[in-house]
């Protein structure tokens, strides 16, 4: 069978045991019929039980109950050895409590298993006889519990004596008992087995028992540990727990039949309360003296009951009233041992009036409680220095826990509170987060912008540039000799138009950007030179807003000389629009295409363009002696070959072209089936043709300054690939 | 042209080109087309995101050709690639600004702004002058580039459209600047000068690379592999053609 | 309503598109004469354009000195040339000889001026070529680069020798079959691209004109 684990200590038991080897709590509740306690001990125990609505029942309640209640097999006595002073099994628990445990090994010292005691079993008459002789029958088992009681007394009397208000045990101790030994009281004959404990706190007020009436009034029962009894109240709610929660006003602890208003200064009452009308319910007339005594000292000084939870965390002086006032009592020896210092009296409070004592807490339950550390330290402050609720449903109450400076406002936790640790790196790491957040909210200033390094490589390029192209036309050196080859193609050339029909004019397409007039000028002009040397009449056309003037620019220039007129020996077509799109409607019909001229003499507009004597006759493109394309750009030079060249015929097409351009276009002109039929292209050409011509022109005179920059270039390419190969051979790791 | 009424050699290779692109879209989500890296434009995005992040500007060129010519074709390029780089910089707090040439250009980098603001659902930060024309002619185009790179604090500067020799200048003005520099164009020569002057030149039809590789659309992708087949078939056949021509000189 | 209106621009897209694709490969009047009536309106499409190019243009500098922007007093002085130039070309022609003074004094010095720009640039990243690529394409791009300045320009001394001969023909040479050959190439790569770019907009897959 599976082990149990004892509801106390959680320690494993056996699955047959009743009660725990190790805190001796029981382990079974006690059946109907089964003595829980054998001897004396164990019939203190029923009334201490008590029934349902009773202190002791309920969970706490239940549990110490249990606890109480040794094993049958173990008998009785085990409690009494504990009470006795048996061995402390258990470190964390004091010696009293230890004592109360069971000592399994222990000889049994309680009564024997089954035998009620005297005192218990009979009632007037077992208390006469026992009163009659009580020191003939004293039980053995009760005998050897006094001898150990003795031996521990003497011992503990040589021990320090705690604080009064730290050790109410202590104070029990001091007490000057009678060393007389108890008579206990013949059990009361007929009493009612005792009923299992309920664990659970009634909901409903159960009445009392009758018995329970009888123990209090029978002198020779043990009594009950002077809580401030209040003889028989019917208990019309339930009874409180053993520690009856704070602000339980309206449940007054009828532990052992207190009054309401007992029962509800419990919680705060450090007093003692006023004195008890009636305890325990005995007549007056047949209590028995020590009972008398112990009300009496009873009145004086109110127990007083700890609270579970005092405000503030204040620990409760525990033990700070004397829970039970036992002087006068004829305790036995084992509870005389329990006995410490008397309580503190307390000053009573202001308006104490007639409350009844606030519950106190007997010793050997206040031992008991399964778990210390649970316990908190509570300290109850007197009522007038409890805060009154002021908001909530318990307004208007004391000694309540206040919601507001308590739950709903933070309070900083406690030193046992959690400690962080942290670890440098951890540290290091929480840092850079905190930098880099603050790095985000802080607003960086806009990065100051580099100072500009000059750019002196550009300048001195530029500087020498311009010194190399300038000096020649200042200083008239360096001087460069001109070319004495000549350009393949510019005899062909210079053939095709010296064999241009004159009565046909040629059409010049300008089509360059005025950037390029500097060098498309220079090549052009011995070719326009040439035409107006053979007196051919000219019109010009462009693809571009900027052609026309270009084209009067150029023509101005080189037919100053030749006295060539607007609108006699030359006549501007002017600007075609549409790129392309134009050039192909303008190679298929170029009266459509051209809306009107640029700089028309007068008498001639854009309708009657064609009247003009310069292009009278002309109907098609095919219809010129020639067309001349000087171009600065591939595509618009490819445009007119491809989209001009199907519609020229026999007319030839002439390409003046910068230096860059000719490699694309020459294919055109060495192909097997030449689409253009002279290409002049680049200023040395230009040079040489002007030589051809024996007329010097622009070209010669750009080309000592074209010769000092080409040598410039040069240089500087050569200087820049020399200096790049070295300081690739010197980077980090070699070349 | 043949001398037939029809060319129909010309139309079956138009007809040609558009079913190769078609079985090259549907082949593509079989088989991912997989390009040569080309630098520019994987350092592109990071400049692009550095730019967005740093508050600064991105600056496209789309040439200073005309929608009429045949210089339009890399100006459609550049507006393809024009529609990812709105969209990575709609967020950013200097958008994206479009620059042009010829007025109709300018007019369809304002459409395809829009397109890309409305498409990432960022239409009222679309602003009308980010696509705008900065000359008529090139050279005057060329001139008003300086302004806009000092001015709004530009450090992406990317050239793909047509340009003449003024690309270079375009090109010297952004590497002065400090600005990432991409440039590319259809015309040859201009192409040499960029290599000279330009961090990232694109050279031959690299410009027209740049739809596939900042992945607009499958039909990019598609366009990327059909010239390149249709390259290797030209190859080859200069290559027979050569052959058989030294054959036929030397019988 | 707004997506039927772009299928009826890429519709419009492609029908025109085909029509002047369709005039270069059939040789009938009619198709002619359509493609040349669409040609037209491009062209004067392209005008319009300009227009707006040019309205563009002067927005965004009017919009800079308004707001006093980084680099105002250009933009300013760009509206006040523009309009000059505007109501002196609109009033008199483009052929007007205060026009024609602009143009030859203004305009040809700045661009001639930003040619020369180009020149220094050009030279200066010569210069910095092998430096800075470090490779050996850039190399051999230095090298061929000065063989062709060498062969194109004049020497200073030997110009007529046998050196200059030498050179000269190897320039001719490297300029006529390798450059010619590499351009040609080049060329057809282009030529294919933009063949497909032009494709695309036909299919109606790339729309630059928007959604």
């Amino acid at each position: 069978m599976p082990d149990v684990r004892c509801p106390m200590c959680s320690k494993p038991n056996p699955s047959d045991a009743a009660t725990c080897k190790s805190c001796g709590a029981r382990l079974k509740p006690l059946v109907p019929g089964e003595s829980p306690i054998g001897g004396a001990l164990g019939r203190g125990g029923d009334f201490l039980l008590g029934e349902e609505g009773e202190p002791g029942h309920g969970e706490g309640g239940a549990d110490w109950l249990e606890r109480r209640r040794p094993a049958a097999d173990e008998g009785g006595e085990a409690e009494h050895e504990a009470l006795t002073g048996g061995a402390d099994q258990s470190g964390d628990q004091p010696d009293w409590l230890g004592r109360l445990r069971p000592a399994g090994a222990e000889e049994d010292e309680g009564p024997p298993e089954g035998e009620v005691p005297d005192w218990l079993s009979s009632g007037e008459e077992g208390r006469a006889q026992a009163e009659a002789e009580p020191a003939t029958e004293v039980p053995d088992w009760l005998a050897r519990i006094r001898e150990r009681h003795e031996a521990e007394a003497q011992a503990q009397a040589n021990e320090p004596e705690p604080a009064p208000e730290e050790d109410w045990l202590g104070r029990l101790r001091a007490e000057e008992l009678p060393p007389a030994k108890p008579e206990l009281p013949p059990a009361r004959p007929g009493r009612p087995p005792v009923e299992s404990v309920p664990l659970a706190m009634p909901k409903e007020p159960v009445s009392r028992p009758v018995f329970r009436e009888e123990v209090f009034k029978d002198d020779r029962l043990f009594p009950a540990p002077d809580i401030g009894l209040e003889p028989e109240e019917e208990s019309t709610e339930s009874p409180p727990l053993p520690w009856n929660p704070p602000g339980d006003r309206l449940t007054p602890s009828r532990g052992f039949g207190r009054k309401p208003s007992a029962g509800a200064e419990m919680a705060g009452d450090q007093g003692e309360g006023e004195k008890p009308a009636r305890r325990g319910g005995l007549d007056s007339a047949a209590e028995p003296a020590w009972l008398a005594e112990a009300r009496e000292q009873a009145d004086d000084e109110l127990p007083h009951v700890p609270a579970l939870v005092g405000d503030e965390g204040s620990a409760p002086a525990s033990g700070s009233a004397a829970d039970v006032e036992l002087a006068p009592i004829d305790l036995p020896d084992w509870l005389s041992e329990l006995k410490g210092a008397p309580p503190q009296a307390k000053p009573e409070p202001e308006g104490m009036g007639d409350r009844l004592a606030p519950a106190t807490l007997p010793s050997w339950l206040e031992a008991m409680r399964p778990m210390e550390t649970f316990r908190p330290v509570v300290e109850i402050q007197p009522e007038e220095e409890q805060q009154v609720e002021a908001a909530g449903p318990l307004a208007g109450l004391r000694g309540v826990l206040l919601a507001e400076p308590v739950v709903a406002m933070p309070h900083p936790s406690t030193a046992a509170a959690a400690r962080l640790d942290v670890t440098e790196r951890q540290f290091a790491l929480g840092d850079l987060l905190r930098r880099l957040v603050k790095e985000e909210e802080r607003e960086s200033p806009a990065a100051a912008r580099g100072k500009r390094r000059l750019p002196l490589v550009r300048w001195a390029v530029a500087v020498v540039l311009i010194l190399a192209v300038i000096l020649p036309s200042f200083v008239g050196g360096p001087s460069f000799p001109v070319p004495a080859l000549v350009p393949p193609g510019l005899p062909s050339l210079i053939n095709l138009v010296n064999e241009l029909p004159t009565e046909r004019p040629v059409l010049l397409v300008f089509d360059y950007e005025p950037g390029y007039s500097g060098e498309l000028e220079a090549v052009a002009g011995p070719l326009l030179e040439h035409l107006m040397l053979r007196g051919l009449r000219l019109a010009t056309v462009s693809t571009r807003p900027s052609g026309p003037p270009l084209a009067e620019r150029l023509i101005q220039q080189t037919g100053e000389m030749h006295q060539y007129t607007n609108g006699e020996d030359y006549l501007h077509l002017g600007y075609l629009p549409g790129g392309p799109a134009a050039v192909q409607l303008f190679a298929q019909d170029p009266h459509l295409a051209v809306a009107g001229g640029f700089l028309l003499p007068e008498g001639t507009t854009g309708a009657t363009i064609w009247q003009s004597p310069v292009v009278r006759g002309v109907e098609r493109l095919s219809d010129f002696g020639a067309v001349v394309v000087i171009a600065a750009g591939t595509e618009i030079a490819r445009t007119w070959v491809e989209q001009a060249s199907p519609m020229l015929g026999e007319t030839p097409l002439v390409m003046v072209l910068s230096a860059g351009v000719e490699p694309l276009v020459r294919p055109y002109y060495e192909a097997l089936d030449p689409q253009v039929d002279a290409i002049l292209a680049g200023l040395p050409a230009a040079v040489a043709y002007e030589q051809a011509n024996g007329q010097p022109g622009q070209a010669r005179t750009l080309w000592d300054a074209f010769g000092s920059g080409m040598l410039v270039a040069e240089l500087s390419l050569v200087l820049g690939a020399i200096y790049g190969l070295i300081s690739w051979l010197l980077r980090p790791g070699g070349g | 042209m043949i001398g037939l009424n029809v060319d129909l050699v010309g139309i079956a290779a138009v007809v040609g080109l558009v079913v190769l692109l078609l079985v090259f879209v549907f082949l593509g989500r079989r088989w991912p087309a997989v390009f040569r890296p080309i630098k520019g434009f994987e350092a592109l995005g990071v400049a692009i995101e550095r730019a967005v992040e740093a508050g600064e500007r991105v600056h496209l060129s789309l040439g200073t050709g005309s929608v009429t010519g045949a210089e339009v074709a890399p100006a459609l390029a550049g507006l393809a690639v024009l529609s990812r780089v709105a969209a990575a910089t709609t967020m950013s707090d200097r958008p994206v600004v479009v620059t042009a040439g010829d007025g109709a250009m300018a007019i369809l980098a304002q459409d395809t702004l829009r397109s890309a603001y409305e498409r990432v659902g960022a239409g009222e930060r679309y602003q009308a002058t980010s696509g705008r024309m900065l000359g008529p002619t090139p050279f005057s185009y060329a001139a008003g580039l300086p302004t806009i790179l000092a001015t709004e604090d530009v450090s992406v500067h990317m050239l793909m459209g047509s340009f003449g020799v003024e690309g270079a200048l375009a090109a010297d003005f952004g590497e002065r600047q400090g600005a990432f520099v991409l440039a590319g164009t259809d015309d040859i020569q201009t192409q040499a000068l960029l290599y000279a002057t330009a961090e990232h030149p694109l050279i031959g039809e690299e410009v027209f690379a740049g739809g596939a590789y900042l992945n607009v659309g499958p039909l990019h992708r598609a366009s990327l592999r059909t010239q390149d087949v249709v390259r290797m078939l030209i190859i080859g056949l200069i290559l027979v053609g050569t052959v058989v021509r030294t054959v036929m000189d030397l019988l | 309503m707004r997506l039927r209106l772009s299928l009826v621009w890429v519709a419009v897209v492609i029908g025109v598109g085909l029509i002047v694709l369709l005039g270069f490969f059939v040789d009938q009047p009619v198709i002619l004469d359509i493609r040349r009536i669409l040609i037209s309106w491009a062209v004067l499409l392209s005008a319009a354009a300009l227009v707006l190019g040019l309205y563009n243009l002067l927005s965004v500098h009017w919009h800079k000195v308004s707001l006093q922007e980084r680099g105002w007093p250009y933009s300013a002085l760009l509206v006040l040339c523009f309009l000059v130039t505007l109501t002196l070309g609109l009033l008199f022609g483009p052929d007007y000889p205060v026009i024609l003074m602009l143009f030859r004094y203004i305009q040809v010095p700045v661009e001639a001026s930003l040619m020369a720009l180009l020149a220094i640039s050009l030279t200066v990243a010569g210069f910095r070529l092998v430096a800075r690529h470090r490779d050996l394409l850039s190399l051999i791009f230095a090298i061929v680069a000065f063989v062709v300045l060498l062969g194109t320009g004049p020497w200073l001394v030997g110009g007529g020798g046998g050196a200059y001969e030498l050179v000269r023909d190897l320039r001719n040479w490297v300029a006529q079959v390798w450059a010619a050959g590499g351009a040609r190439g080049m060329l057809l790569g282009v030529a294919l691209g933009a063949t497909l770019t032009g494709l695309r907009v036909l299919l109606g897959s790339d729309r630059p004109y928007g959604d």
